[in-house]
């Protein structure tokens, strides 16, 4: 029998969830489909909550640049756009009560856990300088701090002597991004929302401009709108639709340690890798952004360059055993947003993809302004910046 | 990067005849073991300085000797490189490894993974009590270290392997109190044709049960363990007979013990051959999850063998001849020897596994785990030790919605200790099969990440040289 539903979220990972759970919030006939396919990027993630570190570039972006920009020089390259900035900022102040009722509707509890902020060490002058850039850049209300080695091992008693200084936002913490998205996928179907897992939709229906639902294997799943929540398959999905969607995978590969009594206030960055301690006690320590296709495997080299950014960080790391390394593929975009909403000339098709390094922290938004786009509510967040059809813009332009 | 011929991994019956073979056949041979002297498990040998003190040994066990005075006698021409654990697979056959002076990549032309098996227990009540552990456990305090896991020992569990084991504790002086078998006298007997296909070996079994006999050890066929109890330690075992599926009828009784030996078998090491992304298959008569394999022991990924119980479990003759096999196989594929002679060579030993493969299928029919050995567990027994999660635990987490391995990770943490779920992961997915009236295979099998075996930081922040190392000693 062919299945119908008014909305179908391809897609289980950390958006494809939140989404879920914010259109059932909303009654919404609601269908997510699912398949685990190796290196989705919800399960390599740190699950740092870290909106304005991310946004300045003092998470994974510092790292991301190192690898990737030409000249390696830190400059306002790292700075993403102000209203993004805010953008991840009002997502994350929802997570106190988004886990309190992810808790009561599903069970989940997803390890929020405030601590000591986000710590972004500096060992040099440049990256010194380009905190001093950063903090120049913030509005006051960003919180960000400024800390000498000696209030930085204050917070942070393990931290290496070598250190220069840090920069310290108060306000960031980390979640268990596995248990989020599993926090999010509960609470839908507890709200009436459907779940197929281990089900992968070969194809997205289109008739003329027009999506009309998901081939399934052999069978159609039809519906009002499909929400491409595919993370690095975001492309390969609408691409059987052809539409076209410049989402590509970024690899990151993560190590982590045994289980440690509690060594970690705080979230630690630097512009090698980022450390921090999760719930259960393991340490964790990211990550690569490597742009490698959608290979998940990982590397000697990646993890002997973690390895030893940690301990170059925290000396007492080194006699600490490894429990596992793994990797995952971000959805990655040219312009490190997001891409959400729908597609121009397409109905019954919405984006929730491209999530990059930010799609954890991004998630309660994300999942509210395209559930209130579907239902034609007021967006708590304007979408306009995030549509696709910016792309189109930008080489229309450039041309 | 200098490209080996041969990388060996493990150095017991399979890897050192395959080092052996391919060394007089002329290939360069790299030979890794994570321990300091080649035997492995079965043929481990005692320290120099407890050479004196070391327990009698039996007949294979001088076999052993032999095998490793012939790959001693080669040292000069093999790179053996002891104290050094294989921690990860990676693409083209590289190898990355560990020793105590830092790490490396070994990339080989060939690799032959005989990294054996480890021993399986199914999870009991009482079962994590200190003073219960695995025969082979026991084994090697008594073989490598001369010390006595107990004064009064119970062994228990399903294998040929209990009734060894069971004699080597006995002569260290150990008081032996029983073996408990969960195959009953008839499932012998009912195979018992089959096994006279390799007179050798049945002669090796009644060996073993005469040496009990002598010892006035009585061996229970048909009986099992159904709880362990004590406060700190092991005090008591709870002990019945069973059914044909292993599930405990008739009376319970309860026996004194400081020590309980207990193995139901072995399950295959195939780490380093899942990280390699080698076609798996499942096997429950072998162990479980086995990488599939042609007649050489190639698995499906080019250059890559497997030989010995790292392939399937079949014991130490029959690793040996893949090993050899497999060492045969490796240098005709590098063209150190011609067609011929490697057809010469190859046939008999083909021959001679399949003998073999009558006589060890009969054998893991009799020993085979049975089901109801999982319902001893109870509710509060713990299931995965790495994170100390409960039958109950695991079984309300495939209510919640856990069917699969990757979502019941998430919410029990089940497997998500350091073994990776390679201790727990048999229980958990019958679990999941009962629940959901499916089979083990479709419930699948965990993904192995890196590392193998445990590796510190600190072990990565020195690189070795990509030259070959030479050990001499």
């Amino acid at each position: 029998m062919a299945k119908t539903a008014e909305v179908i979220v391809v897609g289980g990972g950390v958006i494809g969830s939140a989404v879920t759970f914010e259109l059932a919030r909303r009654s919404v006939d609601v269908l997510l489909i699912d398949k685990t396919l190796p290196g989705r990027a919800t399960s390599a993630s740190a699950g740092g909550l870290w909106p304005v570190g991310e946004a300045v570039g003092l998470g994974c972006g510092i790292i991301h640049h190192q690898s990737h920009s030409k000249s390696g020089v830190l400059n306002d390259e790292l700075l993403l756009p102000g209203f993004f900035r805010d953008f991840l900022a009002q997502s994350n102040s929802y997570f106190p009560e988004l886990a309190a009722e992810l808790k009561e509707f599903g069970g989940v509890d997803i390890e929020y856990e405030p601590g000591a902020g986000l710590m972004f060490l500096y060992f040099n002058e440049e990256e010194k300088q380009f905190v001093q850039l950063v903090a120049d850049s913030l509005p006051q209300e960003n919180n960000l701090e400024v800390l000498s080695a000696l209030e930085a091992k204050e917070i942070e008693p393990q931290l290496t002597g070598d250190l220069l200084g840090a920069a310290r936002l108060a306000d960031e913490h980390q979640v268990n991004p596995m248990l989020l998205a599993e926090g999010f996928k509960r609470a839908a179907i507890a709200l009436g929302a459907e779940f197929r897992h281990e089900t992968k939709a070969a194809e997205l229906c289109r008739e003329g401009d027009k999506i009309v639902g998901v081939q399934v294997e052999e069978e159609r799943f039809s519906c009002k709108t499909v929400v491409n929540a595919a993370g690095a398959w975001a492309g390969n999905l609408a691409e059987t639709a052809k539409i076209r969607l410049p989402i590509f995978p970024v690899r990151g590969q993560v190590v982590l340690t045994q289980t440690l009594p509690h060594v970690l206030n705080a979230c630690l960055s630097n512009s090698g890798c980022y450390i921090l301690q999760k719930k259960h006690g393991e340490v964790l320590i990211g990550s690569t952004t490597e742009n490698a296709g959608f290979d998940v495997s990982v590397t000697p080299e990646a993890i002997t360059h973690l390895c030893n950014a940690a301990v170059r960080t925290v000396p007492c790391l080194r006699h600490v055993g490894i429990k596992r390394v793994w990797s995952g593929l971000r959805p990655g975009t040219q312009d490190e947003l997001p891409i959400l909403g729908p597609m121009e000339n397409i109905s019954g098709y919405m984006n929730a993809t491209g999530g990059f390094r930010t799609g954890i922290v991004a998630s309660p938004l994300t999942g509210r302004i395209v559930a209130q786009q579907i239902t034609d509510q007021e967006l708590d967040f304007p979408i306009e910046t995030f549509l696709a059809s910016r792309f189109k813009r930008t080489a229309a332009e450039t041309r | 990067m200098i490209q080996r011929d041969l990388v060996i991994v493990g150095a017991g019956p399979a890897g050192m005849a395959a080092a052996a073979t391919a060394c007089r056949a002329g290939l360069g041979v790299t030979l890794i073991d994570e321990n300091l002297s080649t035997g492995g498990q079965i043929y481990r040998q005692s320290p120099a300085a407890l050479a004196g003190l070391s327990v009698p040994t039996g007949e294979s066990s001088l076999h052993g000797k032999q095998m490793i005075g012939e790959l001693e006698s080669l040292k000069d021409q093999i790179e053996w490189l002891p104290n050094t654990s294989v921690w990860g697979y990676f693409p083209e056959r590289r190898l990355a490894v560990r020793s105590d002076r830092g790490w490396q990549i070994i990339a080989a032309k060939q690799i032959i993974l005989a990294a054996g098996a480890y021993e399986f227990v199914s999870p009991f009540p009482g079962w994590t009590l200190p003073g219960v552990m695995t025969p082979g456990g026991a084994q090697s305090m008594v073989k490598t270290m001369n010390i006595l896991p107990g004064s009064r020992i119970l062994i228990a569990g399903s294998g040929p392997f209990l009734l060894v084991v069971a004699a080597q504790l006995h002569a260290a002086g150990a008081e032996v109190v029983g073996v408990l078998e969960t195959a009953r006298r008839r499932d012998a007997f009912r195979h018992l044709p089959s096994l006279f296909s390799y007179p050798k070996l049945l002669r090796q079994g009644r060996h073993y049960l005469q040496q009990l006999r002598k010892a006035n050890i009585p061996l229970h066929w048909g009986h099992l363990v159904t709880s362990a109890e004590g406060s700190e330690c092991i005090e008591n075992a709870t002990i019945a007979a069973c059914d044909g599926n292993g599930r405990p009828r008739g009376q319970a009784s309860t026996i004194a013990i400081d020590t309980l030996c207990i193995g139901y078998g072995f399950v295959p090491r195939t780490e380093l051959a899942q990280m390699a992304d080698c076609a798996m298959e499942y096997c429950e008569l072998i162990g479980g999850w086995i990488p599939q394999v042609d007649a050489t022991f190639e698995t499906s990924v080019s250059g890559v063998r497997v030989a010995g119980d790292g392939g399937g479990v079949a014991g130490a003759i029959v690793a040996e001849i893949e090993g050899t096999v497999a060492g045969l196989a490796a240098a005709h594929q590098l063209g150190t020897i011609d067609d011929v002679t490697y057809q010469a060579r190859f046939d008999p030993l083909a021959k001679q596994l399949r003998k073999l493969r009558i006589f060890r299928s009969a054998l893991d029919r009799i020993y085979r785990i049975r089901p109801g050995l999982l319902d001893l567990a109870c509710p509060d027994t713990t299931i995965c030790r790495c994170e100390e999660i409960s039958r109950q635990e695991i079984e309300e987490g495939i209510e919640f919605g856990g069917t699969n391995i990757s979502t019941l990770k998430v919410i029990t943490r089940a497997g998500m200790g350091p073994c990776q779920g390679k201790m727990c992961w048999p229980a958990v997915a019958r679990l999941i099969a009962d629940k959901e009236g499916k089979s083990v295979a479709e419930v699948g099998n965990v993904r192995v990440r890196p590392p193998i075996g445990s590796l510190a930081m600190t072990d990565l922040l020195t690189e070795l040289s990509l030259d070959p190392i030479q050990e001499k000693h």
